[in-house]
């Protein structure tokens, strides 16, 4: 009995003693006992993601030709930055193992991308490559694209946006072209020709023979019809012009100017500006049964529509309030109402393909410069600031902005000139967008198909 | 993690040691799975209580002319808000641990009334880790949520603040802000993170679920989350967090807010 007691009285000890130990330690500061640490981070930076992007494996020039491109496109963007292929540690033999992350975390390298080109027996160039997250020791994504050898280009402008879509969250914009105003010549003697090049400067084609003047190109919503305005015979209209087929024609039989056109987002209708003695109002036209419809009425300069990305609404510029400004209505011209109330005239706007913005043109006596703006006209944002900086048009994610920028001459007309610039919606990565010689009034064209 | 892990070690040895020893053995494991938990103890809960310890050898001295308990406590809550900025002193008194009992056994002496209880051998084991004067007539499990709740009002104000402040200035280094985004100041992801003491990640940071979902629904959420998951790692290691203050930050829920970034 005794002997039970006692172990019975050892026992509830032991239990007593694990119990109370528990205990304390649960009180004592175990971490499900202390609370974590809440902590509110609204400060950071905004630069540029590492990435590594070594050459790409394979026989030939290709493999180092597609990786140079991506590099490229990346770093111009502005949201990446290409870590110099001679820090890099391991040497990439095989892009379907697993990369030795650590390596390339010495190197402060975020991203990975390995790639591999090869020919195929039917001539044709295929390009394999995946983006390795260095963190997460994961890949983010992985494509193979084939081609024809020529198209290599593309190729690489694919694996751009596939990349810049997989860290960014919104398509990329690599694999567009740019259709612009090419110029050359004397002053007193300017030779504007219709040209496009692909969206980093390569590739480029003239149209037009620079016989006549021509402005305002703006692509179709599959990248393969231009409008534009040109005073062929000395009769200012709006032009369509084929990319597939090369053929011109005029747009609608109206007896006077017509101007800044711009296409509808499904492309069936277009948009532009009518001059009727002294007074130009908008109009849209239907591509199919060529019949037109006014959509302003009022005594005062209309022009420079633009349709919201959903079609149902038009921001446009008018001077109907007593200055050059920039408003907005419904797609059938009802409910004008101006949104810009900031300084100076503000002027061709530009709605963003995202629709949350509209980009403009400021216009003050001291400078010229490219803003967005909400469509309710909050949130007026100066993006640029130039002598003479203009007309605004989007990339296709509606993340990038180019326009016109016309130098000052500096002593005896020298440094004068136009050049197409690109700007992100951030203000920052300010940046010229090369072009065979002076080049202006750019258009962005779509995702090609 | 190891926390977890040790606390679960340190239950299945308190069931270890008390049923299966009600069920036959009894002797030799419980001296085994003591020296573990002990170990463990130390690093984990020696740092605040031995902060605390020496804010109490200061007390002492005013304490003579106030005998009664009730009134020394709240003097030193309060004064304990500026002790936190100056950690040194504490840390050397933690070392010494053994050390610091000389002045407080005066206080000893009143308590051991108290101390009858049946837990003399648990007592023991507490009273290295926290050997502090006015917590001593309640039993020591109250002492722990006495030091956290009646210091942590003032001190833990300014310390933690002190504490968020490191980690906002080595977090502002490594966040690269997602600013393109439409509506960026919609996008607010919160991470939790695991700290090891050395200030490394003690564990990949981790979506809390909402972010989570929304990142799973949304693109731009995506790159916001990975945005913060990134900087969580590339800010590793931690190094500006006090060690002898580890249990106030090895877990830490970040909210990475970008609406203070937009709009230049």
């Amino acid at each position: 009995m005794m002997a039970r007691h006692e172990r019975f009285s050892h026992f509830r000890r032991h239990l007593t003693f694990a119990a109370v130990l528990a205990l304390g330690f649960v009180l004592a500061g175990f971490p499900g006992a202390q609370a974590a640490l809440q902590v509110r981070v609204d400060q950071g930076v905004t630069e540029p993601i590492p990435l590594a992007i070594p050459d790409f494996l394979g026989a030939g020039q290709s493999g180092k030709d597609v990786a140079t491109v991506v590099r490229a496109d990346l770093e111009r963007s502005g949201l990446f930055r290409s870590l110099n292929p001679a820090s890099f540690i391991e040497k990439i033999t095989d892009i379907n193992t697993p990369p030795r992350f650590g390596d390339w975390r010495t190197i402060q390298a975020q991203g990975l991308v390995t790639g591999q080109s090869s020919l195929q027996p039917d001539g044709r160039l295929k390009v394999d490559f995946r983006l390795w997250d260095i963190f997460g020791e994961s890949q983010m994504v992985g494509l193979q694209f084939t081609t024809t050898p020529e198209n290599w280009r593309r190729i690489a402008h694919l694996v751009s946006d596939s990349i810049y879509e997989r860290i960014t969250g919104e398509k990329g914009y690599f694999d567009t072209r740019i259709v612009f105003i090419s110029e050359s010549g004397p002053k007193l003697n300017r030779r504007k020709r219709l040209a496009v090049m692909d969206q980093d400067g390569a590739n480029p084609v003239f149209l037009t023979q620079g016989d006549y003047l021509v402005l305002t190109p703006r692509f179709n919503p599959t990248a393969q019809m231009i409008a534009y305005m040109s005073y062929i015979q000395n009769r200012p209209r709006v032009y369509l012009f084929d990319l597939e087929t090369g053929r011109q024609e005029v747009l609608g039989n109206f007896p006077n100017m017509t101007f800044s056109p711009r296409f509808s987002p499904d492309g069936k209708s277009v948009v532009m500006a009518l001059e009727t003695n002294g007074n130009s109002e908008i109009y849209i036209m239907d591509l199919a049964t060529r019949t037109s419809k006014r959509l302003t009425n009022d005594p005062a300069i209309d022009t420079a529509p633009s349709f919201s990305p959903d079609g149902k609404q038009i921001t446009f510029e008018s001077n109907r309030g007593g200055s050059q400004q920039v408003y907005v209505m419904n797609a059938d011209g009802s409910n004008v109402h101006r949104i810009s109330f900031g300084q100076g005239k503000n002027g061709t706007p530009v709605w963003s393909p995202r629709g949350d913005l509209i980009a403009f043109t400021k216009i003050t006596p001291d400078y010229f410069g490219v803003g967005v703006m909400r469509p309710d006209g909050s949130g007026e944002r100066l993006l640029t600031h130039g002598w003479q900086d203009e007309g605004p048009s989007w990339a296709p994610n509606g993340r990038v902005i180019m326009f016109t920028r016309t130098l000052q001459a500096g002593a005896g007309g020298v440094g004068a000139g136009s050049q197409i610039w690109s700007v992100d919606i951030t203000g920052r990565n300010e940046r010229r967008v090369l072009s065979p010689g002076d080049a202006s009034d750019p258009a962005w064209s779509p995702l090609i198909q | 993690m190891i926390a977890s892990g040790v606390l679960h070690v340190m239950v299945i040895a308190a069931a270890t040691v008390a049923w299966p020893h009600a069920i036959e053995q009894s002797e030799e494991i419980p001296s085994v799975v003591p020296v573990d938990l002990v170990t463990i103890a130390d690093v984990t809960n020696i740092a605040p209580s031995a902060q605390e310890t020496p804010k109490a050898e200061t007390p002492p001295e005013p304490t003579p002319p106030q005998p009664q308990a009730a009134a020394p406590p709240p003097p030193q809550a309060e004064v304990a808000p500026p002790e936190p900025d100056k950690p040194s002193p504490p840390k050397e008194e933690q070392k010494n641990a053994s050390a610091p009992p000389n002045p407080v056994r005066p206080r000893r002496k009143p308590a051991p009334d108290q101390q009858k209880f049946d837990v003399d051998t648990v007592l023991a084991l507490l009273d290295k880790r926290a050997p502090k004067p006015p917590p001593a007539p309640p039993p020591p499990p109250n002492a722990k949520p006495a030091e956290t709740t009646v210091k942590g009002l003032g001190a833990q104000d300014a310390f933690t603040m002190d504490l968020k402040d490191a980690l906002l200035a080595q977090m502002r280094e490594c966040w690269n802000v997602p600013v393109g985004a439409p509506n960026p100041e919609q996008l607010i992801v919160q991470v939790r993170v695991f700290l090891a003491q050395d200030g490394s990640l003690a564990q990949p940071p981790s979506l809390e679920p909402a972010s989570r979902a929304a990142a799973a629904a949304n693109p731009y959420m995506r790159t916001a989350a990975e945005a913060a998951l990134r900087a969580v790692s590339v800010c590793e290691p931690y190094k500006r967090l006090p060690p002898n203050k580890y249990d106030a930050w090895r877990e830490i829920v970040m909210t990475f807010d970008p609406s203070k970034m937009i709009g230049r």
